[in-house]
């Protein structure tokens, strides 16, 4: 074989080799947040909607499709909207408080709990409806 | 901008020195073409997985509780923000250690026999309250959620533990 095709070769597996590499990262993760019993939403520093996982996404009673980009307001009752829109713009490293999700004509009571990403790109928050 | 490119390349120019006859010599170059656009795509592959690694980690990191994933004997391979916190200790400490040790002494013996367990039965989650000893802290108890994960490279089962303190 020429040297070209062997150079070829060892350079196509390393790279087949990291791709599954990350692949196996990416398992990992996504196991994580989308099996995770926890109903979690990240959102950028505005607060719209960028991951939704699957607990949240019953609790939210939306489409994923219908939830990503959404400014995460538009899910609160309307009466809560104001208060939910201060707590987020006062927000620190971490936050706690409870709110009124409304869809569907449906009111659902929440606790959130917000922390925000180390680098300064978004919010991770969690939802627990209170029952 | 590959060095596959610059190897195709150097092929390219050796068809047209060497006389090669002609079907041959196509049939390289499409094949050559070829690999290059199926490099092209595992090279794409591979910078999307990284993009979306990156976000997912960052929220394993500061998701708004404490996680720890640990290989199939309870030791630490991953511990986020939060649970470096609840148990008061650095990255570099936690690393290679056990879950176990942050147990406190009498119920260690128990926990280990659970996590045990656990290997043995299904991936549904599992909950129990158990005292927990933070480094250089007074103990508390906490109530420990786990699950069954791939553990990142190998794909073996691992398991993700959320803990948190009892109110």
């Amino acid at each position: 074989m020429p040297v070209e095709l062997e150079d070829l070769k060892a350079m196509w597996f390393d790279l087949k080799a990291q791709v599954d590499e990350l692949a196996g990262e990416r398992q990992q993760y996504l196991d994580f947040f989308e099996q995770s019993p926890e109903a979690y939403i990240v959102t950028d520093n505005l607060g719209t909607i960028e991951e939704v996982n699957g607990a949240a996404v019953d609790i939210l009673q939306r489409r994923r499709r219908f939830l990503r980009g959404k400014p995460f307001a538009v899910l609160v009752a309307l009466d809560q909207r104001s208060a939910f829109r201060e707590r987020l713009s006062g927000l620190a490293a971490e936050g706690s408080w409870r709110t009124v999700l409304e869809a569907l004509e449906m009111r659902t009571e929440v606790a959130l709990t917000a922390r925000r990403i180390g680098s300064g790109r978004g919010i991770c928050w969690r939802l627990q409806a209170s029952s | 901008m590959t060095t596959v490119g610059a190897v195709r390349e150097l092929m390219l120019k050796r068809l047209e020195t060497e006389a090669a006859n002609s079907d041959a010599k196509r049939d390289l170059e499409m094949a050559l073409e070829e690999l290059d656009v199926m490099w092209e795509e595992l090279q794409g592959q591979a910078a999307l997985l990284v993009r979306e690694n990156e976000r997912y980690a960052e929220f394993f990191e500061f998701a708004p509780d404490a996680y720890l994933i640990t290989d199939a004997g309870g030791r630490i391979r991953e511990a986020n923000q939060a649970a470096l916190e609840l148990l008061n200790t650095a990255r570099d400490e936690v690393g290679g250690g056990s879950l176990s040790d942050y147990i406190v002494d009498a119920d260690r013996v128990q926990f280990l026999t659970r996590t045990v367990g656990l290997l043995l039965g299904a991936a549904k989650p599992l909950a129990w309250t158990t005292g927990l000893q933070p480094r250089g802290r007074a103990a508390f108890t906490a109530h420990f959620s786990v699950r069954a994960i791939p553990l990142k490279k190998s794909g073996v089962s691992g398991l993700c533990w959320l803990i948190r303190a009892a109110d």
